[in-house]
């Protein structure tokens, strides 16, 4: 056989292949550490007033691993990988996957929006108190938008190495604060109270659980690159592991680090009156201003990353659904110099801005009531996906011949749905407590009913193309493939490792 | 005028030869021009998702052969899109360096000091925009395309190049070239719907690194 030939296509075709540390690395600066660990664990702190949530971090990162399992070994039969309704049309029927995109847009457009108002926010402090302006919070977040506007349109993403360097300079600076905050603790003892089990069954937990999912939003896309890895087979699974143990880790120690030097019980407290700054403000008094200057600067640069990050993943979104014409096919469209998803991507700028201009003029706090409410609620959203993608998962294995064992076909995505499923309605039903309003607030409700509104309008949709529009309706979930399904059934064939 | 040729005139410049169309696509739309001229000359064949010899005989042309000797010589690739991301790696220059000997392009160098580097321009501007001007005129004036045309006009829809075909015409102009491009044979839109893949797929899994 020719099998003894050298295969040059295959070595062709595996230079500049990804290996784990890439993977890993696109990832987690996605998810921007900094960004939850300076921004989301206070602000989870002072808005829900829940001691527990080091061990939320922790518990959340558990639950994901094991979402991982199933996730993983199905990300590897179907194309369009990297997208959440692929899985769920697949596993779960059509109508079930088109709703599902429609939560995913809504999710990720809020993570994103929300991103704006902490960016905002956060600058204009650090402008302001350094060189005595007088910026507000939305000047600057317009500054940041015009920024991303510009950059996605030229589908500019931050270079691998910049990522890099400084993902890595966060979590020396995350990890550096850490370690000061424990040997300075509150009461001159250091507590493990907040990291105790018995807070997952405390009042206002799924408060906790959702804001700690919020941090974990990203995680997800390694499957992303799975065409472009060295080895497809163990290089997601195994970047996908690191990636939720080292930011669950560090996640959970930087919040538990917090509680220890304000003492467990003043936590809440100090978060509320400090907010965003709460990390600085603990650590300033050992550290030489210009290192802390530097790590706020850090901060800003982490939200960036993230603010570009799911911008991108709306615009790719956008594009996928264009290319199937369940979309108006103008989303398909690129930029013909640049290659970026143009039409996605001005959209996703656009929305951005109607909402940034709504808070501007309604005078609304940006930190509460723009980055918290809505990146939670993006949360909320990735919550639903996740649950639902897990019980796709189940679905997808149980109808298709696999050479699976049994640990990654059901029992981890069983066991995923059940947990997620859990955490979402716990979230649900303290949905008032996340936001901070009074029970009876008819708020508690509007955020929840806009996932339901977008699933029920996908799977409405999904049933109005079955019975108008065959051809699309056969290609959901190809995504970028679509332009194929009607000539033949789709496969997954995959690029030679 | 070989197809890989006339898709190169339509992705850049005619007088600058500056592209016209991000890189990823030029790659694999010249990729799939390559293969486009095989089936041409009756070498290769395209059934579903799979690329097929049915004549190995030795192509006049250099670049031809080169491809087809590779297409012979690695029997356990029959992937479409996995020959259009190999030849992709290395279609530009190829087919640059076929134009260029012909005396169809000229090197240039271009650039400041410090960002200095060598394109590819046009020696003459009417051959170069000869293609874009055929295939435009004969789209907005609705008529049937030949099979070269057609191929070629497929290749600049599926890269998302069309634009500059269907620059300022009505939607019944871009419709007309859709319903053209459907009545290709059966081959062409095999080939054709996995170029599209292959460029969604760069758009999707895009990153800067």
């Amino acid at each position: 056989m020719s099998h003894s030939k050298p295969d040059t296509v295959s070595a062709v075709l595996a230079r500049g292949r990804l290996g784990i540390p890439s993977v890993v690395f696109f990832v987690i600066a996605a998810a921007a550490p900094l960004t939850v660990v300076a921004g989301g664990a206070t602000t989870g702190y002072a808005v829900t007033g829940v001691t527990g949530m080091p061990v939320s971090y922790l518990v959340v990162a558990a639950v994901l691993a094991l979402f991982a399992v199933g996730y993983v070994a199905m990300s590897r039969r179907i194309v369009n990988a990297g997208a959440f309704y692929t899985y769920v049309t697949r596993g779960l029927g059509r109508p079930a996957g088109v709703g599902a995109a429609m939560v995913a847009l809504l999710a990720y457009n809020a993570m994103q929006v929300g991103l704006y108002g902490g960016a905002g926010a956060v600058t204009a402090q650090f402008l302001n108190d350094r060189y005595g302006w007088q910026l507000t919070w939305w000047v600057c977040a317009l500054a940041v938008w015009a920024i991303v506007a510009v950059l996605g349109v030229a589908r500019i993403d931050l270079n691998g190495r910049v990522l890099a360097v400084v993902l890595v300079a966060e979590c020396v600076v995350a990890l550096a604060f850490d370690a000061i905050m424990v040997t300075h603790p509150a009461d001159g003892t250091v507590s493990f109270d907040t990291l105790a089990p018995s807070h997952v069954f405390a009042a206002g937990i799924g408060a906790a659980l959702v804001t700690a999912i919020t941090g974990f939003v990203g995680f997800e896309g390694t499957v992303v690159f799975s065409e472009e890895t060295k080895d497809p087979r163990r290089t997601i699974a195994r970047a996908t592991y690191i990636a939720v143990a080292v930011t669950g880790l560090l996640y959970g120690l930087s919040a538990w680090a917090m509680s220890v030097a304000t003492g467990p019980d003043r936590i809440v407290e100090a978060a509320r009156a400090d907010g965003t700054d709460l990390i600085f403000n603990l650590v300033s008094p050992y550290l030489a201003d210009s290192i802390v200057t530097v790590a706020r600067v850090l901060f800003i640069t982490s939200l960036f990353a993230a603010l570009l990050s799911f911008h991108h993943t709306v615009a790719r979104y956008l594009f996928a659904l264009g290319r199937e014409r369940v979309l108006p096919a103008v989303f398909g469209r690129t930029s013909r110099r640049t290659g970026a998803p143009k039409v996605g991507s001005l959209v996703q700028s656009g929305l951005a801005l109607c909402v940034l201009v709504a808070y501007a003029v309604a005078g609304a706090d940006p930190i509460v009531h723009l980055f918290f409410w809505v990146t939670v609620t993006g949360g909320l959203g990735v919550l639903i996906l996740m649950t639902v993608t897990s019980a796709a998962v189940i679905g997808f294995f149980a109808r298709t011949t696999h050479t699976e064992g049994p640990w990654r076909a059901l029992i981890a995505p069983m066991g995923a749905t059940l947990a997620l499923g859990g955490i979402l309605t716990v979230t649900l039903r303290e949905f008032d407590t996340l936001l901070g309003v009074a029970p009876d607030s008819p708020l508690r409700w509007a955020f929840p009913a806009a996932y339901a509104a977008a699933a029920l309008f996908g799977i409405g949709w999904a049933l109005l193309l079955r019975a108008t529009n065959p051809d699309v309706y056969a290609a959901v979930g190809l995504g970028a493939d679509s332009g194929t399904g009607p000539l033949r059934a789709p496969d997954v064939v995959r690029q030679p490792a | 005028m070989r197809l890989a040729d006339e898709f190169f005139y339509l992705a850049h410049d005619d007088q600058t030869g500056r592209p016209r169309l991000f890189e990823s696509a030029t790659a694999h739309g010249l990729a799939a021009a390559l293969l486009g001229e095989l089936y041409g000359e009756g070498r290769v064949t395209f059934e579903g998702r799979h690329v097929r010899v049915v004549n190995a005989s030795p192509p006049k042309d250099w670049l031809q052969h080169l491809v087809l000797d590779r297409l012979v010589a690695e029997p356990r690739h029959t992937a479409t899109r996995t020959w259009l991301a190999f030849l992709g790696t290395t279609a530009y220059e190829q087919v640059a360096t076929r134009m260029w000997q012909l005396g169809l392009l000229r090197l240039e160098q271009v650039g400041r000091l410090w960002r200095q580097r060598t394109v590819y321009v046009p020696t003459d501007m009417n051959t170069a925009a000869w293609s874009w001007a055929r295939l435009s005129f004969q789209l907005r004036n609705y008529q049937a395309l030949n099979a070269f045309d057609l191929t070629l006009a497929g290749l600049a829809a599926h890269t998302q190049l069309d634009p500059i075909l269907l620059d300022g015409t009505p939607l019944a102009t871009r419709a007309f070239l859709r319903q053209q491009i459907e009545h290709a044979p059966l081959p062409v839109r095999d080939l054709l719907a996995d170029l599209g893949a292959v460029v969604g797929g760069a758009v999707l899994s895009h990153r800067t690194s």
